[in-house]
Protein backbone atom coordinates (compact mmCIF):
# COMPACT_ATOMS: atom_id res chain seq x y z
CA UNK A 1 0.00 0.00 0.00
CA UNK A 2 2.78 2.20 1.24
CA UNK A 3 4.94 1.56 -2.30
CA UNK A 4 1.81 1.38 -4.63
CA UNK A 5 0.81 5.08 -3.20
CA UNK A 6 4.81 6.25 -3.14
CA UNK A 7 4.61 5.08 -6.91
CA UNK A 8 1.33 6.72 -7.50
CA UNK A 9 2.77 10.14 -6.00
CA UNK A 10 6.09 9.68 -8.42
CA UNK A 11 3.87 9.28 -11.53
CA UNK A 12 1.70 12.28 -10.75
CA UNK A 13 4.92 14.47 -10.05
CA UNK A 14 6.56 12.53 -13.61
CA UNK A 15 2.65 13.92 -14.92
CA UNK A 16 3.67 17.08 -13.79
CA UNK A 17 6.94 17.83 -15.41
CA UNK A 18 5.15 17.20 -18.71
CA UNK A 19 2.35 19.23 -17.92
CA UNK A 20 4.95 22.19 -16.86
CA UNK A 21 7.08 21.17 -19.87
CA UNK A 22 3.85 21.76 -22.19
CA UNK A 23 2.75 25.22 -20.84
CA UNK A 24 6.62 26.42 -21.20
CA UNK A 25 6.07 25.91 -25.33
CA UNK A 26 2.50 27.65 -25.39
CA UNK A 27 3.84 30.17 -23.15
CA UNK A 28 6.93 30.91 -25.27
CA UNK A 29 4.42 31.49 -28.18
CA UNK A 30 1.93 33.62 -26.62
CA UNK A 31 5.04 35.63 -24.95
CA UNK A 32 6.79 36.09 -28.34
CA UNK A 33 3.08 37.26 -29.87
CA UNK A 34 2.90 39.64 -26.73
CA UNK A 35 6.39 41.45 -27.19
CA UNK A 36 5.48 41.33 -30.95
CA UNK A 37 2.00 43.77 -29.79
CA UNK A 38 4.78 45.34 -27.60
CA UNK A 39 7.54 46.32 -30.18
CA UNK A 40 4.14 47.21 -32.71
CA UNK A 41 3.55 49.30 -29.68
CA UNK A 42 6.93 51.03 -28.81
CA UNK A 43 7.66 51.49 -32.61
CA UNK A 44 5.51 54.30 -32.87
CA UNK A 45 7.86 56.04 -30.45
CA UNK A 46 11.04 57.28 -32.54
CA UNK A 47 13.43 57.08 -30.20
CA UNK A 48 13.12 53.77 -29.76
CA UNK A 49 12.45 53.04 -33.41
CA UNK A 50 16.55 51.97 -34.38
CA UNK A 51 16.27 49.78 -31.47
CA UNK A 52 13.61 48.11 -32.43
CA UNK A 53 15.23 46.76 -36.20
CA UNK A 54 16.71 44.38 -34.35
CA UNK A 55 13.63 42.74 -33.55
CA UNK A 56 15.17 42.11 -29.98
CA UNK A 57 12.56 42.33 -27.46
CA UNK A 58 13.28 44.38 -24.42
CA UNK A 59 12.73 41.16 -21.51
CA UNK A 60 11.30 42.43 -18.52
CA UNK A 61 11.25 40.69 -15.22
CA UNK A 62 8.66 40.78 -13.01
CA UNK A 63 9.66 40.84 -9.19
CA UNK A 64 6.97 40.03 -6.41
CA UNK A 65 6.29 37.92 -3.62
CA UNK A 66 5.47 34.01 -4.35
CA UNK A 67 3.49 31.84 -1.47
CA UNK A 68 2.20 28.51 -1.97
CA UNK A 69 1.55 25.26 -0.03
CA UNK A 70 3.30 21.82 0.59
CA UNK A 71 0.95 19.53 -1.00
CA UNK A 72 2.69 16.21 -0.58
CA UNK A 73 2.78 17.22 3.63
CA UNK A 74 -0.95 18.30 3.36
CA UNK A 75 -2.28 15.41 1.24
CA UNK A 76 -0.30 12.45 3.63
CA UNK A 77 -2.06 13.53 6.19
CA UNK A 78 -5.18 11.55 4.15
CA UNK A 79 -3.80 8.55 3.85
CA UNK A 80 -1.34 8.10 6.88
CA UNK A 81 -2.99 8.24 9.82
CA UNK A 82 0.06 8.67 11.93
CA UNK A 83 0.89 12.28 10.14
CA UNK A 84 -0.52 15.83 10.19
CA UNK A 85 1.72 18.38 8.77
CA UNK A 86 1.38 21.61 6.91
CA UNK A 87 4.34 23.42 5.18
CA UNK A 88 3.81 27.12 3.55
CA UNK A 89 6.64 28.35 1.14
CA UNK A 90 7.34 31.76 0.31
CA UNK A 91 9.98 32.96 -1.82
CA UNK A 92 10.66 37.22 -2.98
CA UNK A 93 12.85 38.32 -5.78
CA UNK A 94 15.82 39.83 -5.03
CA UNK A 95 17.87 40.39 -7.95
CA UNK A 96 17.34 38.43 -11.61
CA UNK A 97 18.32 35.00 -10.15
CA UNK A 98 18.37 35.64 -6.44
CA UNK A 99 15.64 34.91 -4.32
CA UNK A 100 14.83 34.73 -0.70
CA UNK A 101 13.14 31.62 0.03
CA UNK A 102 11.47 30.52 3.70
CA UNK A 103 9.32 27.67 4.70
CA UNK A 104 7.46 27.62 7.87
CA UNK A 105 5.70 24.41 8.76
CA UNK A 106 4.25 22.03 11.32
CA UNK A 107 4.22 18.85 11.73
CA UNK A 108 2.89 16.17 13.79
CA UNK A 109 4.17 12.47 13.30
CA UNK A 110 3.91 9.28 15.25
CA UNK A 111 6.89 6.63 13.99
CA UNK A 112 6.34 3.32 14.36
CA UNK A 113 9.56 1.43 14.22
CA UNK A 114 10.25 -1.88 15.24
CA UNK A 115 10.80 -1.19 18.91
CA UNK A 116 9.67 2.32 19.25
CA UNK A 117 6.77 4.10 18.90
CA UNK A 118 6.99 7.43 19.50
CA UNK A 119 5.35 11.01 18.56
CA UNK A 120 6.73 13.82 17.47
CA UNK A 121 4.91 17.30 17.42
CA UNK A 122 5.74 20.50 16.23
CA UNK A 123 6.42 24.04 14.18
CA UNK A 124 9.49 24.85 12.35
CA UNK A 125 10.74 27.78 10.36
CA UNK A 126 13.35 27.75 7.52
CA UNK A 127 15.01 30.57 6.07
CA UNK A 128 17.75 31.20 3.53
CA UNK A 129 17.88 31.67 -0.32
CA UNK A 130 17.63 30.24 -4.00
CA UNK A 131 19.77 30.31 -6.79
CA UNK A 132 18.05 29.59 -10.00
CA UNK A 133 20.25 28.25 -12.91
CA UNK A 134 17.58 27.99 -15.49
CA UNK A 135 18.01 30.51 -18.53
CA UNK A 136 14.15 31.46 -19.12
CA UNK A 137 13.77 32.28 -22.75
CA UNK A 138 12.24 35.57 -23.28
CA UNK A 139 9.82 36.36 -20.35
CA UNK A 140 9.09 32.97 -19.39
CA UNK A 141 10.11 32.43 -15.47
CA UNK A 142 10.58 28.85 -14.09
CA UNK A 143 12.93 27.71 -12.09
CA UNK A 144 15.48 25.10 -11.46
CA UNK A 145 17.09 26.55 -8.17
CA UNK A 146 19.45 25.50 -5.45
CA UNK A 147 19.86 27.15 -2.68
CA UNK A 148 20.61 27.17 1.37
CA UNK A 149 19.00 27.05 4.06
CA UNK A 150 19.12 27.36 7.93
CA UNK A 151 16.28 25.70 9.86
CA UNK A 152 14.82 25.80 13.25
CA UNK A 153 12.22 23.50 15.02
CA UNK A 154 10.52 23.28 18.63
CA UNK A 155 8.97 20.44 19.30
CA UNK A 156 7.99 17.87 21.38
CA UNK A 157 8.29 14.31 21.65
CA UNK A 158 6.18 11.61 23.39
CA UNK A 159 7.64 7.83 23.98
CA UNK A 160 3.98 6.10 23.13
CA UNK A 161 5.88 1.85 23.60
CA UNK A 162 9.17 0.79 24.16
CA UNK A 163 10.30 -2.87 23.75
CA UNK A 164 13.08 -3.56 25.79
CA UNK A 165 15.80 -5.68 23.42
CA UNK A 166 16.74 -9.28 24.87
CA UNK A 167 19.29 -10.89 23.18
CA UNK A 168 18.65 -14.18 24.85
CA UNK A 169 14.88 -14.76 25.68
CA UNK A 170 14.34 -17.26 28.26
CA UNK A 171 11.40 -16.29 30.25
CA UNK A 172 8.33 -16.01 27.81
CA UNK A 173 7.10 -12.53 29.41
CA UNK A 174 6.13 -9.96 27.32
CA UNK A 175 8.65 -7.61 26.32
CA UNK A 176 6.65 -4.26 25.07
CA UNK A 177 6.01 -1.40 27.72
CA UNK A 178 3.54 1.26 27.24
CA UNK A 179 5.67 4.74 28.34
CA UNK A 180 3.25 7.67 27.69
CA UNK A 181 6.46 9.73 28.64
CA UNK A 182 6.41 13.17 26.84
CA UNK A 183 9.77 15.40 26.28
CA UNK A 184 9.09 18.71 25.88
CA UNK A 185 10.84 22.00 24.81
CA UNK A 186 13.07 20.19 22.60
CA UNK A 187 15.04 22.31 20.01
CA UNK A 188 16.76 21.59 16.61
CA UNK A 189 18.67 23.25 14.17
CA UNK A 190 20.41 22.20 10.92
CA UNK A 191 21.23 23.56 7.67
CA UNK A 192 19.72 22.60 4.42
CA UNK A 193 20.95 22.29 0.29
CA UNK A 194 17.80 22.98 -1.53
CA UNK A 195 17.42 21.61 -5.04
CA UNK A 196 14.31 22.57 -6.79
CA UNK A 197 12.01 23.01 -10.15
CA UNK A 198 9.32 25.58 -9.96
CA UNK A 199 7.23 26.20 -13.73
CA UNK A 200 4.12 28.45 -14.38
CA UNK A 201 1.43 26.36 -15.27
CA UNK A 202 -0.80 29.23 -15.54
CA UNK A 203 -1.07 32.94 -14.86
CA UNK A 204 0.74 33.35 -12.13
CA UNK A 205 0.21 29.99 -10.57
CA UNK A 206 3.46 27.40 -10.47
CA UNK A 207 3.58 24.06 -9.55
CA UNK A 208 6.74 22.85 -8.36
CA UNK A 209 9.20 19.97 -6.31
CA UNK A 210 12.54 19.88 -4.67
CA UNK A 211 14.74 17.51 -2.46
CA UNK A 212 16.23 18.72 0.54
CA UNK A 213 19.99 17.13 1.83
CA UNK A 214 20.06 18.21 5.93
CA UNK A 215 22.74 18.74 8.28
CA UNK A 216 22.24 18.14 11.53
CA UNK A 217 24.08 21.52 13.86
CA UNK A 218 22.36 21.00 17.04
CA UNK A 219 20.04 18.67 18.73
CA UNK A 220 18.38 18.96 22.23
CA UNK A 221 18.08 15.34 23.10
CA UNK A 222 15.99 14.54 25.61
CA UNK A 223 17.42 12.82 28.86
CA UNK A 224 17.60 8.97 28.69
CA UNK A 225 15.59 9.48 25.08
CA UNK A 226 16.79 10.77 21.40
CA UNK A 227 14.93 12.92 18.65
CA UNK A 228 13.60 10.09 16.55
CA UNK A 229 12.32 12.60 13.99
CA UNK A 230 12.01 16.16 14.09
CA UNK A 231 9.72 18.64 12.52
CA UNK A 232 11.13 20.15 9.52
CA UNK A 233 13.75 17.67 9.18
CA UNK A 234 12.48 14.50 9.39
CA UNK A 235 14.00 11.26 10.29
CA UNK A 236 16.46 11.53 11.77
CA UNK A 237 19.87 9.02 11.53
CA UNK A 238 22.82 7.81 13.19
CA UNK A 239 24.80 10.31 11.59
CA UNK A 240 23.72 13.95 11.25
CA UNK A 241 22.46 13.85 7.88
CA UNK A 242 19.19 14.07 6.84
CA UNK A 243 16.06 14.34 3.29
CA UNK A 244 13.68 16.04 2.90
CA UNK A 245 10.66 16.45 -0.31
CA UNK A 246 8.17 18.90 -0.92
CA UNK A 247 5.41 19.46 -3.89
CA UNK A 248 4.68 23.11 -3.90
CA UNK A 249 1.90 24.60 -5.64
CA UNK A 250 2.15 28.12 -5.25
CA UNK A 251 1.09 31.88 -6.69
CA UNK A 252 2.97 34.69 -7.49
CA UNK A 253 2.25 37.93 -6.81
CA UNK A 254 3.90 40.64 -9.22
CA UNK A 255 5.03 43.54 -7.14
CA UNK A 256 6.98 45.66 -9.74
CA UNK A 257 8.98 44.98 -12.97
CA UNK A 258 12.78 45.63 -14.37
CA UNK A 259 13.87 45.56 -17.39
CA UNK A 260 16.79 43.54 -18.65
CA UNK A 261 20.01 45.49 -19.66
CA UNK A 262 20.39 43.61 -23.15
CA UNK A 263 23.66 43.60 -24.70
CA UNK A 264 22.24 45.53 -27.98
CA UNK A 265 21.15 48.50 -25.98
CA UNK A 266 24.36 49.34 -24.98
CA UNK A 267 25.66 48.81 -28.76
CA UNK A 268 22.69 52.03 -29.78
CA UNK A 269 24.10 54.91 -28.24
CA UNK A 270 27.25 53.82 -29.95
CA UNK A 271 25.59 53.73 -33.71
CA UNK A 272 24.41 56.78 -32.76
CA UNK A 273 27.36 58.78 -32.56
CA UNK B 1 16.75 20.46 -17.26
CA UNK B 2 15.44 16.71 -18.33
CA UNK B 3 18.63 15.33 -17.25
CA UNK B 4 18.42 17.09 -13.67
CA UNK B 5 14.99 15.98 -13.15
CA UNK B 6 15.62 12.65 -13.63
CA UNK B 7 18.98 12.86 -11.27
CA UNK B 8 16.27 14.14 -8.81
CA UNK B 9 13.17 11.79 -9.43
CA UNK B 10 16.33 9.05 -9.05
CA UNK B 11 17.20 10.89 -6.05
CA UNK B 12 14.02 10.97 -4.01
CA UNK B 13 13.42 6.74 -5.46
CA UNK B 14 16.71 5.82 -3.89
CA UNK B 15 16.17 7.68 -0.42
CA UNK B 16 12.12 5.56 -0.18
CA UNK B 17 14.23 2.43 -0.33
CA UNK B 18 16.39 2.86 2.69
CA UNK B 19 14.29 3.52 5.41
CA UNK B 20 13.89 -0.16 7.27
CA UNK B 21 17.25 -1.01 7.52
CA UNK B 22 18.04 -0.55 11.01
CA UNK B 23 19.24 -3.56 12.47
CA UNK B 24 20.22 -4.17 15.87
CA UNK B 25 23.90 -4.71 15.65
CA UNK B 26 24.68 -7.78 17.42
CA UNK B 27 28.04 -5.85 19.54
CA UNK B 28 25.58 -3.19 20.91
CA UNK B 29 25.55 -4.70 24.61
CA UNK B 30 21.45 -4.58 25.02
CA UNK B 31 19.97 -5.98 27.93
CA UNK B 32 23.07 -8.25 30.24
CA UNK B 33 22.60 -11.64 31.47
CA UNK B 34 23.74 -12.66 34.77
CA UNK B 35 26.86 -14.10 34.79
CA UNK B 36 28.12 -16.47 37.02
CA UNK B 37 31.85 -18.00 37.68
CA UNK B 38 32.83 -20.97 39.78
CA UNK B 39 35.85 -21.64 41.73
CA UNK B 40 37.22 -24.70 43.79
CA UNK B 41 36.37 -24.10 47.69
CA UNK B 42 40.02 -25.32 48.40
CA UNK B 43 41.51 -22.75 46.12
CA UNK B 44 38.94 -19.47 45.39
CA UNK B 45 41.30 -18.64 43.05
CA UNK B 46 41.13 -21.27 40.65
CA UNK B 47 38.60 -21.59 38.21
CA UNK B 48 36.44 -24.88 38.39
CA UNK B 49 34.72 -26.53 35.80
CA UNK B 50 30.74 -27.64 36.89
CA UNK B 51 29.95 -31.38 35.62
CA UNK B 52 27.04 -31.40 33.58
CA UNK B 53 24.98 -28.63 35.42
CA UNK B 54 21.27 -27.57 34.01
CA UNK B 55 19.75 -24.43 35.10
CA UNK B 56 15.97 -24.51 34.94
CA UNK B 57 13.83 -21.43 35.41
CA UNK B 58 11.00 -22.61 38.46
CA UNK B 59 7.79 -22.37 36.17
CA UNK B 60 9.67 -23.08 33.16
CA UNK B 61 9.78 -27.01 31.20
CA UNK B 62 12.84 -26.51 29.76
CA UNK B 63 16.20 -25.52 31.32
CA UNK B 64 18.35 -22.76 29.85
CA UNK B 65 20.15 -23.95 26.25
CA UNK B 66 24.23 -23.92 26.66
CA UNK B 67 24.78 -26.48 23.98
CA UNK B 68 22.69 -25.61 20.76
CA UNK B 69 23.68 -28.65 18.75
CA UNK B 70 23.18 -31.12 21.73
CA UNK B 71 20.63 -33.95 21.92
CA UNK B 72 17.69 -33.28 24.35
CA UNK B 73 19.57 -34.29 27.35
CA UNK B 74 22.97 -32.03 26.68
CA UNK B 75 21.63 -29.29 25.08
CA UNK B 76 20.62 -28.10 28.80
CA UNK B 77 23.77 -28.96 30.35
CA UNK B 78 27.06 -27.36 30.74
CA UNK B 79 30.29 -27.96 32.06
CA UNK B 80 32.16 -24.66 32.25
CA UNK B 81 33.41 -22.39 34.49
CA UNK B 82 31.23 -19.91 33.48
CA UNK B 83 27.37 -19.06 32.87
CA UNK B 84 24.92 -16.52 31.75
CA UNK B 85 21.13 -16.70 32.69
CA UNK B 86 18.84 -14.36 31.95
CA UNK B 87 16.86 -12.35 34.21
CA UNK B 88 13.39 -11.60 34.02
CA UNK B 89 13.20 -7.87 32.87
CA UNK B 90 9.40 -7.47 34.05
CA UNK B 91 9.90 -8.57 37.71
CA UNK B 92 12.10 -8.11 40.74
CA UNK B 93 13.13 -11.46 41.52
CA UNK B 94 13.59 -14.68 39.64
CA UNK B 95 14.17 -18.36 40.88
CA UNK B 96 16.36 -20.89 39.26
CA UNK B 97 17.23 -24.35 39.96
CA UNK B 98 21.02 -25.58 39.48
CA UNK B 99 20.86 -28.80 38.45
CA UNK B 100 24.49 -30.62 39.43
CA UNK B 101 25.39 -33.69 37.25
CA UNK B 102 22.02 -33.53 35.44
CA UNK B 103 21.08 -37.59 34.25
CA UNK B 104 23.98 -39.02 35.90
CA UNK B 105 23.30 -43.18 36.05
CA UNK B 106 24.54 -42.56 39.58
CA UNK B 107 21.05 -40.98 41.02
CA UNK B 108 22.90 -40.26 44.31
CA UNK B 109 25.09 -37.44 43.23
CA UNK B 110 22.42 -35.14 41.54
CA UNK B 111 22.22 -32.04 44.14
CA UNK B 112 19.72 -29.25 43.30
CA UNK B 113 20.28 -26.18 44.71
CA UNK B 114 18.08 -23.11 43.89
CA UNK B 115 18.65 -19.81 43.72
CA UNK B 116 16.79 -16.50 44.04
CA UNK B 117 17.81 -13.43 43.03
CA UNK B 118 16.54 -10.02 43.90
CA UNK B 119 17.05 -7.07 41.98
CA UNK B 120 15.82 -3.81 40.52
CA UNK B 121 15.78 -2.58 37.00
CA UNK B 122 16.52 0.49 34.64
CA UNK B 123 15.45 0.42 31.48
CA UNK B 124 18.07 2.62 29.53
CA UNK B 125 17.19 4.02 26.08
CA UNK B 126 20.24 2.23 23.34
CA UNK B 127 19.18 3.23 19.70
CA UNK B 128 16.00 3.37 17.21
CA UNK B 129 16.54 -0.29 16.24
CA UNK B 130 17.79 -1.49 19.69
CA UNK B 131 14.80 0.09 21.49
CA UNK B 132 15.59 -0.25 25.21
CA UNK B 133 17.44 -2.60 27.27
CA UNK B 134 17.22 -3.89 30.97
CA UNK B 135 20.24 -3.28 33.25
CA UNK B 136 19.80 -4.65 36.75
CA UNK B 137 21.02 -3.86 40.45
CA UNK B 138 20.92 -6.88 42.79
CA UNK B 139 19.83 -5.70 45.87
CA UNK B 140 22.21 -4.82 48.93
CA UNK B 141 22.95 -6.56 51.38
CA UNK B 142 20.77 -5.55 54.90
CA UNK B 143 19.71 -7.06 57.83
CA UNK B 144 18.13 -3.52 59.27
CA UNK B 145 14.91 -2.94 57.76
CA UNK B 146 13.45 -3.14 55.01
CA UNK B 147 15.49 -6.50 54.86
CA UNK B 148 17.18 -6.81 51.25
CA UNK B 149 19.63 -9.42 50.27
CA UNK B 150 20.86 -10.40 46.45
CA UNK B 151 20.17 -13.68 46.79
CA UNK B 152 18.42 -16.57 48.92
CA UNK B 153 19.68 -19.92 48.43
CA UNK B 154 17.68 -22.98 49.18
CA UNK B 155 17.96 -26.59 49.02
CA UNK B 156 14.45 -28.06 48.53
CA UNK B 157 15.63 -31.95 48.48
CA UNK B 158 17.46 -31.77 51.61
CA UNK B 159 20.41 -33.76 50.16
CA UNK B 160 23.02 -30.73 51.43
CA UNK B 161 24.04 -27.79 49.45
CA UNK B 162 26.65 -28.41 46.29
CA UNK B 163 27.12 -24.37 46.65
CA UNK B 164 29.62 -23.83 49.39
CA UNK B 165 29.95 -20.54 49.27
CA UNK B 166 27.95 -18.07 46.88
CA UNK B 167 29.00 -14.18 46.79
CA UNK B 168 28.12 -11.27 45.09
CA UNK B 169 31.18 -9.80 43.13
CA UNK B 170 29.68 -6.96 41.01
CA UNK B 171 25.97 -5.67 41.84
CA UNK B 172 25.36 -3.86 39.09
CA UNK B 173 24.87 -6.08 36.39
CA UNK B 174 25.20 -4.06 32.84
CA UNK B 175 27.80 -6.08 30.70
CA UNK B 176 28.25 -9.82 30.13
CA UNK B 177 31.78 -9.32 30.16
CA UNK B 178 32.49 -9.00 33.65
CA UNK B 179 31.44 -12.02 36.67
CA UNK B 180 28.31 -10.82 39.07
CA UNK B 181 28.21 -13.78 40.88
CA UNK B 182 31.05 -16.04 42.21
CA UNK B 183 29.89 -19.83 43.73
CA UNK B 184 32.55 -21.56 44.88
CA UNK B 185 31.89 -25.40 45.68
Amino acid sequence: MKHTLKSLFSICLLFSMFLGHAQETTTTTVTTENNQKKNKAEAVKPAAQEAKKDSIPIKTDRYGLRVGLDLFKLTKGFYDKDYKGIEFVGDFRLTKKYYIAAELGFEDKTTDDDRLNSTATGTYIKGGFDYNTYQNWLDMENLITIGLRGGFSTFSQTLNTYKIYNPNPYWNESTTIIADQKYNGLTAGWLEVAMGVKAQVFNNVFVGFGVQLKLLVMNTKPDGFDNLYIPGFNRTYDGSFGVGFNYTVSYFIPLYKKKTALPQIIKKPAAKK
Amino acid sequence: MKKIISVLLLFTFGLSSCEKDDICDANTPTTPRLVISFYDIADPSLAKNVRNLKVIGVGEENGIVFNETGTDTTRYQTSATTISIPLKVNAKTVTYRFILNDSDEDPGIINTDVLTFNYTTNNIFVSRACGFKTNFTLDPVSDVDPITSPFVQTDPDLDGRWMQLVKVKNRNIEFENETHIEISF
